[in-house]
């Protein structure tokens, strides 16, 4: 099995806001789809088709996409919806174009979770006969892998509340994120319980916003894309429902997808320069680090802040996560780091890994490798 | 180029009404279990995972491939999800399709289920409308339906007859399906004098509403011969659609379909569908449904489908038969319907279906759509 070499030929983004509550989701896709034609040369004419990620139940809609085809510029074009994180309509489009039977792609991921019951959004997630009656959800088991996680060493809780503070402080940075106030050490800690021993904000923050990426094969990449960047590896994995089977304090989906990524790319988790990690609290963002290689188990702590690799310059999924696009925006974000690496502090980065994820406690993972 | 597709193992379960006995990861692991076997394979032999559901408010569960993974063997594996309205079976085993083709796997189950017993259909399907100007008189996708049939009759001078004669084609195929649940014949004046439900369409005129599930493993040609020597190749498949707000959309003919169509014949050397097909299958969510189709397929020129159904030419004896297995009027687990009918396509040109088989067929085409009649997809397959 190989993969043809597939690009990024632009990405865009909307700012990602805990309430967009100016616009309609079809005003956020809009946006994205309009913008992310510019400078390319190439019109929505030329895009072979549309794949999308957004969620019926965060919608409040049935077949949610159906309604938004001519935002999306679908319209007389192939679609198909993922209903999954946008980092899996990546791979959907990437594998599309690389089977050669379509030549561009756009590919669209958005949220508004503002108008929707995002613990309800997981709660109706969980197997409806064991598990529902005990109130199991996706906040209990972030706190069960916070508490394994922590009791085994890995991190303190100052430790968690500081990594979140440098995630907000790099989000506010980068003006993608709306931020009114960058939060304190105490700020964090004393942010109410959420799923002991996690506080409120050491979870991702659910926020609206839309991503549009148009990728191509080679030929249109390096004809339309002023610096491109390639998809050179991808992978996925589910791990199991039953989260009591599941490894309490790592993500073995997360290292199974990776390692189908990294067997494409040819090269491993430490040769990344560049990380952007989904994550549903700081434990798991430290968790995925280790899955993806650039730690070892227990240490994901220094990687996350003072690594080889640069992790999450863009402040990742903490301060800004638009469930259904966030793995999305993380490949948004790692190819802009590899394209304006001054923006960041960067040298001149070749190699990104990013990720995106699903499900209560991280059940899915989706990884893929860029390059430049 | 992209590499070669086959489907080389397939799987159903006995659909019907409702199933109590199983949750919805029971269902679909019998399908699975069908089509490992029928694929001469175990679950280890499997890259890669699709499910595709119907919306997910049709049974209740909130993204529902994480819950039924384990029953389908997709631990520590690529799973995904696509989903597409009633042709969501077609657009996953599309989403297959494009991973083997793309070289990120060489062997995928595409899982296609639907446990309609388990929520309120029409109340879903409600929700489809715009929350601002189109929930407040939403009826379903009926009502919908209702007018695409009248401005058929009004512009076509197409007649409640014609459909008739699709419902009762159907029905009686589906005696010949064993995994149909509705098996009773009916004549054109039962369908005419059924009750009417948004009229013109009557009760006869509407599929059942099931449980049921399907599976499909799709495979690069190199190691099809691993399964079978004699595997379905999918020569071209594709899904479109319209925006459903377009001004200038005609509710005569599928644009989508007819896009389709184009684009697919011309990848698969199709110049003359009537002629080159040797049986066709279709989800018909209502009977008048199918008329619309032969004619955005091409089977018939724009305008003729009702002259097409009352010449014979698509019953099971005719030279171009559409849905020999009885469609959805057997049986209707919307979310597995473009599976069910992928499925019986395949079988067809593999020679070995369950249903009436169609002597000698080697070429079959297979439809499949959904949303607001503004999603279709099709597939070209061939022995």
């Amino acid at each position: 099995m190989s993969l043809s070499r597939i690009g990024i030929v632009s990405t865009s983004q909307t700012q990602l806001r805990p309430a967009w509550d100016s616009a309609q989701h079809i005003d956020l896709i809009s946006a994205v789809v309009t913008d992310v034609f510019k400078g390319t040369g190439l019109t929505l004419a030329d895009v072979d088709f549309v794949i999308d990620s957004g969620s019926d139940v965060l919608d409040g809609r049935s077949i949610s996409n159906c309604g938004f085809l001519g935002a999306m510029g679908a319209h007389h074009k192939e679609e198909s919806r993922v209903e999954e994180d946008g980092l899996w309509s990546a791979q959907y489009g990437a594998v599309k174009i690389g089977g050669g039977s379509a030549r561009v792609g756009l590919i669209i991921a958005y949220s508004k979770c503002s108008e929707a019951d995002v613990r309800q959004f997981y709660t109706t997630q969980v197997d409806p006969f064991y598990q529902r009656p005990v109130g199991f959800g996706h906040e209990e088991a972030s706190g069960l892998q916070a508490q394994r996680y922590l009791a085994a060493g890995g991190a303190s809780l100052e430790d968690l509340a500081d990594l979140t503070v440098q995630r907000w402080k790099d989000a506010a940075a980068q003006g993608r994120v709306q931020i009114d106030e960058i939060p304190d050490r105490d700020a964090v800690l004393n942010s109410g319980n959420l799923a002991r021993p996690l506080t409120g904000m050491m979870a991702a923050r659910a926020c609206d916003g839309a991503v549009a990426v148009l990728i191509a094969n080679e030929e249109i990449t390096n004809r339309t894309a002023s610096r491109p960047v390639w998809l050179t590896g991808m992978g996925s994995s589910s791990e199991s429902h039953s989260f009591a089977t599941r490894s309490p304090d790592a993500l073995d989906g997360c290292v199974a997808a990776a390692e189908q990524a990294y067997r494409h790319a040819g090269w491993k988790g430490a040769d990344a320069d560049v990380a952007e990690v989904s994550a549903s609290t700081a434990v798991t963002e430290l968790m995925a680090l280790e899955a993806l290689g650039l730690a070892g188990k227990g240490k994901g702590l220094k990687a996350a802040t003072g690594g080889k690799t640069r992790v999450n310059a863009s402040g990742g999924a903490l301060p800004a996560d638009p469930i259904m696009a966030t793995g999305l925006v993380r490949l948004s974000e790692a190819a802009r780091q590899l394209t304006h690496p001054s923006e960041f502090g960067l040298k001149a980065p070749q190699k990104a890994v990013v990720t995106g994820a699903g499900g209560v406690g991280m059940q899915t993972h989706c990884v893929m490798t860029l390059e430049v | 180029m992209g590499r070669e597709v086959a489907i080389v193992g397939v799987g159903q379960t006995h659909h019907s009404r409702r199933r109590t006995d199983v949750s919805q990861a029971g269902l679909v692991r019998e399908a699975v279990d069908r089509a490992l076997a029928d694929a001469k394979l175990t679950i280890d032999d499997i890259d890669s995972v699709v499910v595709a559901t119907g919306p997910v408010l049709f049974a209740a569960v909130n993204q529902p491939e994480k819950w039924v993974a384990d029953a389908i063997g997709a631990s520590l594996k690529p799973l995904v999800r696509i989903t597409s309205g009633g042709g969501t079976g077609l657009a996953g085993a599309l989403g297959g399709y494009h991973q083997i083709s793309g070289g990120f796997a060489d062997r995928v189950l595409v899982v296609a289920y639907d446990k309609l017993s388990e929520g309120q259909l029409q109340y879903s399907i409600s929700t489809l409308y715009d929350p601002f100007w189109g929930r407040n008189f939403a009826v379903g996708i009926m009502g919908f339906s209702a007018a695409y049939w009248r401005a058929r009759m009004d512009e076509l001078g197409h007649t409640e007859e014609a459909a008739a004669m699709v419902s009762v084609k159907n029905r009686k195929n589906a005696i010949s399906n064993p995994y149909a649940h509705m098996k009773k014949e009916v004549t054109v004046e039962d369908v005419l004098n059924s009750r009417p439900l948004a009229w013109p369409i009557k009760l006869l005129d509407v599929p059942p509403i099931s449980d049921g599930a399907a599976a499909v493993v799709l495979s690069s040609e190199d190691k099809a011969a691993e399964s079978t020597t004699n595997p379905a190749f999918i020569r071209a498949m594709g899904y479109y659609c319209e925006a459903d707000n377009a001004p200038a959309r005609s509710l005569l003919q599928s644009e989508p379909l007819a896009l389709a169509a184009r684009r697919l014949y011309r990848a698969a050397g199709i110049t003359n569908p009537r002629r080159q097909f040797d049986v066709v299958e279709v989800q018909e969510p209502y009977s008048c449904f199918e008329l619309n189709y032969y004619e955005s397929m091409g089977l018939c020129a724009p305008g003729e489908a009702a002259e097409l159904v009352a010449s014979g030419a698509t019953q099971v004896d005719g030279d171009i038969p559409v849905n020999p297995s009885g469609g959805c009027m057997g049986a209707n687990p919307i979310g597995a319907v473009g599976l069910i009918r992928l499925i019986e396509g395949a079988t067809q040109v593999m020679g070995r279906s369950e249903s009436i088989q169609i002597k000698g067929a080697k070429t079959a085409l297979v439809q499949s759509g959904g949303g607001w009649a503004n999603l279709r997809g099709l597939a070209v397959l061939s022995a």
